[in-house]
């Protein structure tokens, strides 16, 4: 990856990270797209799986400071996202943009059920309905958000090495 | 080149189980060295996050408080509105209550009620009948001076002419007794409204009154003040009804016209004096006369506040006496039932043969513990 390349990723992965402290709290929906998660996988197929486990690793610590009842949760799960998404990057990650929506919806529910199941916060009932019913509605906001980022910033992202 | 590719999954198997391992046991961490990291991590690296979602938060608290504020503003206006008119109707009220002692016992307080029809606007429904005294051609006043004159009553509510209806009249003199007149409305062009319609004798013309048949050699200035004369029977004298703008220009050789500006306004008319034309005092020069009238009343309200209240505060002490000295008697019924209790034990023993031990009259009764609610039995 060149540098100029690489400076627009990062650049990318800010105004994601950015978008997730400042627009979810304002829209405070109860399904939302999940702008963390997004930044992750975007940065994580462009990474090697050990990279890319430690970036959703350091990202997640961070988040999780802010809410310490499930501190290390997130890192867990997001290294977890990461290594995945870098791991399965020559499946995933192609030019179909079906593809790329369901990698996305994947990678966001996958991360609800790690981080429900490791917070322990919720009931029974309620991780049920949450994992079976907002989660996936957050999985495909987070799907669309992507998708419109896809769209937005191809110029940026293409050319990616595999 | 497969060991170089070998290694480099390696590593990566080795970070994943690092980050992995660092996670968990992150999640397993006590509480307080948890917090203690968190706080670290928000003091330090954390912070911009932190801020950045303060700030959002912040901004949607203000947009979801800006509406409920918004309603408050508009209910807190409604209330000052709705508290300028209390205000006013305070004043008019106070008004009234400093006129009440000066009228006498002949008066009868009533709100006025405006008609919404146009043509019943020299008109208005007072709430009091005949049940309380108010019989025909009884004057209506308030506090600014006259209003009108009953025409009929009901037994709750009676219907008063206002001072600018056509068929007003009132006699009336100058306030030094000098000047005498009969005042009627100010129609337009001084031409009567009988026959017509009440709506085409409206106009700004219908807010003044005249002074007609005043002698030719009497001359009022500008600012003289209007009385009712007493002399036709209906309004008392010393009624204020207003004062002399000017004179008119009439075809009247004899006589003189003056152009009176009203005492009161039919359309703030609110609460009235009705009064009862047997009871009243013959003369009510000193009704309209007097300014501080409403001072004097409040001094009065404020005074007779005092007085209960120091009434009440006697009470309180009285009956915190009482209180105490059934406590005091309480107290010594209890203490000497003690000590007759003791000496009847004292008594007791001394009899029964038993040591020669005495029990001093003061002593204390045998303290009676109560149960134990626990049932935990006791070790020895």
């Amino acid at each position: 990856m060149s540098v100029q390349r690489a400076l627009r990723l990062i650049l990318l992965f800010l105004v994601l990270i950015v978008l997730h402290f400042t627009l979810r709290p304002v829209l405070a929906w109860r399904a939302e797209a999940d702008f963390l998660v997004l930044a992750v996988l975007l940065a994580a197929v462009r990474l090697r799986p050990g990279a890319a486990a430690a970036l959703g690793f350091v990202v997640g610590i961070l988040c999780d400071a802010l809410v310490p009842v499930s501190f290390g949760a997130g890192a867990f799960t997001l290294a977890v996202i990461g290594f995945a998404a870098s791991w399965l990057k020559a499946v995933f990650f192609s030019d179909n943009v079906l593809l790329h929506a369901f990698f996305f919806f994947a990678g966001k529910w996958v991360y609800d059920i790690l981080f429900l199941i490791l917070e322990r916060q919720m009931g029974a009932g309620a991780m049920v309905t949450q994992l079976l019913v907002w989660s996936p509605l957050a999985a495909a906001l987070t799907a669309l958000t992507g998708l419109i980022v896809i769209m937005l910033f191809r110029n940026m992202l293409e050319g990616a090495p595999a | 080149m497969a060991r170089a590719a070998r290694a480099s999954t390696r590593i990566d198997a080795a970070l994943l189980v690092i980050c992995t391992l660092l996670a968990l046991l992150a999640i397993v961490l006590p509480a307080p060295a948890r917090d203690a990291i968190a706080a670290g991590f928000q003091r330090t690296l954390s912070r911009p996050l932190l801020a950045l979602q303060q700030r959002s938060e912040r901004a949607r608290a203000a947009f979801v408080e800006r509406e409920g504020l918004t309603a408050r503003i508009d209910s807190l206006s409604l209330q000052v509105t709705e508290l300028q008119g209390l205000d006013a109707e305070n004043a008019r009220l106070r008004r009234l209550l400093a006129m009440s002692p000066r009228v006498g016992r002949g008066f009868v307080p009533a709100e006025a009620l405006h008609g919404q029809v146009t043509g019943e606007s020299h008109t208005v429904l007072v709430t009091v009948g005949s049940r309380a005294g108010v019989v025909p051609n009884s004057p209506v006043v308030a506090p600014d001076g006259v209003v009108g004159r009953v025409t009929s009553v009901s037994p709750t509510s009676s219907q008063v002419i206002l001072w600018s209806h056509p068929d007003f009249r009132v006699s009336a003199m100058s306030a030094d007794g000098g000047t005498f007149g009969i005042v009627t409305p100010h129609l337009k062009d001084g031409a009567s409204c009988e026959g017509m319609d009440e709506s085409s004798c409206a106009g700004p013309e219908r807010l003044l009154l005249e002074m007609r048949g005043v002698a030719f050699r009497d001359v009022l200035k500008q600012g003289t003040l209007v009385v009712s004369s007493g002399l036709g029977g209906v309004f008392p004298k010393g009624m204020a009804i207003g004062t002399v703008i000017g004179e008119l220009k009439t075809t009247e050789q004899w006589t003189r016209t003056y152009l009176v500006r009203p005492a009161t306004r039919p359309q703030d008319l609110s609460n009235v004096l009705v009064l009862a034309p047997g009871l009243v005092r013959e003369e009510l020069p000193a009704l309209w006369n007097n300014p501080n009238a409403a001072e004097v009343v409040m001094s009065t309200v404020i005074a007779a506040g005092d007085s209960i209240t120091r009434q009440a505060a006697a009470a309180l002490v009285d009956a915190r006496r009482r209180a105490d000295s059934v406590t005091a008697a309480r107290d010594a019924a209890t203490q000497a039932a003690k000590d007759s209790v003791a000496a009847s034990l004292a008594a007791d023993s001394i009899a029964a043969g038993g040591s020669a031990m005495t029990v001093a009259p003061s002593a204390q009764p045998p303290v009676i513990r109560p149960p134990r609610r626990d049932s935990t039995p006791r070790r020895p």
